[in-house]
């Protein structure tokens, strides 16, 4: 029943009507009923469930040096222990942490700062897009790692630092994927309908524009999130940023300025790799799933 | 075919970057609060600073007058290719330093590069052809897997794996460390090109296992929609033979997307490149890069990051216009 009196069919009895599902769930089941998006979510899902509660599963202090060092894997320390006896699997859990967080803080203001410089180019058009993709290209074209180095030497070291930095760094390629997108659904009738209806820009963009995008806004933040890990784990290597905050980067760190390698301590060097790995091979899964759900391709 | 207006377009582009990239150069040291000079003199010779030695020291950073008055300054010295001493190798100028650093890396810029773009092309054209089947998935999937890793993370494994665990007849499969060995001298001689190129191996290699996925998959994919693009049907109609369909047809306009790519990838393996060369002590300007954030060399690390992107801007130009060249279908205007 509705205010104007009219019957109108309960959706849950008749055959005709499906639930309306909101877009959201209806995209998130659409990639779990796909082989491939099952083992990505799957894999994304562990992930964030060892960020959020890592610190509660990690069997001691990552910082505890209690333990005799270089210590291969055992009963006691599952993944070892590394130069000062710190054990390793603690510090992975912990770290998983830090490094998750980076990588999705930062696909967040990628993704904002990105999706708005993006749809203002597209639409907007003119002086805008030409400001804005003129920007772009030179930030693309400006070879990313020394510009991060360079960057991080003068900022003081600090995790969020790091995260500033590659938040204004990844924003230019998601822009521009974003303004192609929105150059093609500008024609698109349902758009224009909308328009000749009178709807103004911003609630065009809010209801129009931006749904048709989900799809291809989620898999370039996934693959921003690895990214930025990936980025953040250069970084420390360099001895840039905090070195002293427990993260997948800084293991690395350390492993390779305590000589790690010279005692083939590669139970201190698997495990914050393979963590990337995991993370590289899930987002490439989403990615395909995504694509062969929604018919939308991952612009290179 | 190249259009003047469009090559001056991109000179002007070309400008501008390089502008973008000094003016970067320029405000980060000065952005920051604290006097380098000041730094500088307390680091040497302690906290007893003459005013005299002060005012010499500013000058001599360019550190002295408006802003406006600095820029003009600097404009006017890199021009003349100086790009400032170092602190830590005072008084080596920057420029000095990285010139004799420059070719190890870009001989492995180069090599790697050429060598990716090479292995991913023909991996692609081999599976590209047998879309969906076992070896596609199988092989994607590994590309895939070694795209993600980080370069150091894998460089670090092969110096484990193949420079320390493996040993044969008492002797390591491969060196970890350094771009040739003590007791060869740098000549054209066959002693140290066979050494540069056996301490090579492994940075080559971790290298090219990381950057060859990308242009795999991108060639894999165009190949996919191109099969069934209506010139290849006609060609299937016409009767023609697999192979010439293979390799006149769809080999050919496959291979276009990469060369755009290459540009874009070239940024991403000047990344790796740097910090492979720290993960083997590789003499190049990454390795030195790294030293000087660890000493702090603030002009060094300002000129690397200027040569580097210098480098990076004019392969991208060149590429641009090697495009036109490799599709004559493409008029740049």
């Amino acid at each position: 029943m509705t205010e104007t009196g009219y019957i109108v069919p309960d959706a849950s009895s008749s055959p005709h009507f499906i639930k309306k599902r909101s877009p959201l769930l209806e995209f998130v089941i659409g990639i779990w009923k796909n082989g491939k998006g099952k083992v990505g979510m799957i894999i994304y899902a562990v992930m964030i469930g060892i960020a959020v509660f890592g610190r509660l599963l990690a069997p001691y202090s990552p910082t505890d040096v209690n333990f005799p060092a270089f210590q291969p894997p055992s009963l006691a320390h599952l993944l070892g222990t590394n130069y000062v006896g710190e054990d390793v699997f603690s510090e992975f859990l912990y770290g998983t942490g830090v490094s998750l967080t980076v990588g999705f803080v930062v696909a967040f203001a990628t993704m904002v700062i990105g999706t708005i410089a993006g749809i203002s180019a597209g639409f907007l058009g003119k002086v805008t897009d030409d400001v804005i993709m003129r920007t772009v290209d030179v930030l693309l074209v400006i070879p990313g790692f020394p510009l991060l180095v360079i960057l991080s030497a003068y900022l003081p070291p600090t995790i969020w630092s790091t995260i500033l930095i590659l938040s204004i760094l990844s924003w230019p390629f998601h822009a521009r994927v974003i303004r192609s997108q929105t150059l093609t659904l500008k024609r698109r009738a349902f758009v224009l309908a909308s328009k000749l209806s009178g709807l103004g820009n911003f609630r065009i963009i809010v209801r129009d524009l931006i749904p048709n995008m989900l799809p291809i806004i989620f898999i370039n933040s996934i693959f921003v999130v690895v990214g930025a890990i990936v980025a953040q784990a250069g970084l420390a290597f360099f001895g840039l940023g905090n070195i002293n905050s427990v993260n997948w980067g800084t293991m690395l760190y350390w492993f390779d300025i305590e000589d790690g390698i010279l005692f083939k301590a590669w139970w201190w060097l698997l495990p914050p790799g393979l963590g990337i790995m995991a993370l590289g091979i899930g987002a490439n899964l989403l990615s395909n799933a995504v694509s062969e759900t929604n018919g939308t391709k991952r612009k290179d | 075919m190249i259009t003047a207006r469009y090559l001056e377009r991109r000179v002007i582009y070309l400008v501008i970057t390089f502008f973008i990239a000094v003016s970067i150069n320029f405000f980060l040291p000065r952005l920051i609060p604290g006097n380098p000079a000041i730094t500088i003199l307390v680091s040497r010779y302690g906290n007893e600073i003459k005013p005299q030695e002060l005012l010499l020291v500013e000058s001599e950073l360019n550190l002295r007058g408006s802003l406006l008055h600095q820029y003009i300054g600097y404009m006017v010295s890199l021009f003349h290719g100086y790009l400032g001493v170092s602190y830590y190798y005072y008084p080596a100028t920057v420029v000095s330093i990285i010139a004799s650093h420059l070719p190890w890396t870009l001989f492995l810029l180069g090599t790697a590069t050429i060598l990716s773009v090479i292995i991913g092309v023909s991996i692609a054209t081999y599976i590209g052809w047998r879309l969906g089947g076992k070896s596609d998935s199988i092989i994607s999937s590994i590309a895939i897997s070694l795209g993600s890793l980080p370069f150091f993370w894998l460089g670090l494994i092969f110096q484990i794996v193949f420079g320390l665990m493996i040993v044969i007849n008492g002797h390591h499969l491969f060196p970890i460390a350094h771009a040739f060995s003590a007791n060869v001298y740098p000549g054209f001689t066959y002693s140290f090109i066979s050494s540069v190129l056996w301490h090579s191996a492994l940075p080559l290699i971790t290298l090219v296992l990381i950057s060859f996925p990308g242009f795999t998959l991108l060639m894999r994919n165009t190949i996919s929609t191109i099969i069934n693009d209506d010139y290849v049907q006609m060609a299937r109609a016409k009767g023609l033979k697999t192979w010439r369909i293979k390799k006149m047809y769809v080999n050919r306009n496959a291979r276009l997307p990469i060369a755009t790519s290459v540009a874009l990838a070239f940024g991403s393996i000047v990344g790796g490149a740097f910090l492979v060369e720290v993960v083997f002590s590789y003499p190049g300007i990454g390795y030195m890069l790294y030293e000087s954030v660890v000493t702090s060399d603030f002009p060094l690390i300002d000129g690397i990051f200027l040569i580097i992107t210098i480098t990076v801007i004019i392969a991208n130009f060149i590429v641009d216009l090697l495009y036109a060249f490799l599709d004559p279908r493409v008029v740049l205007e």
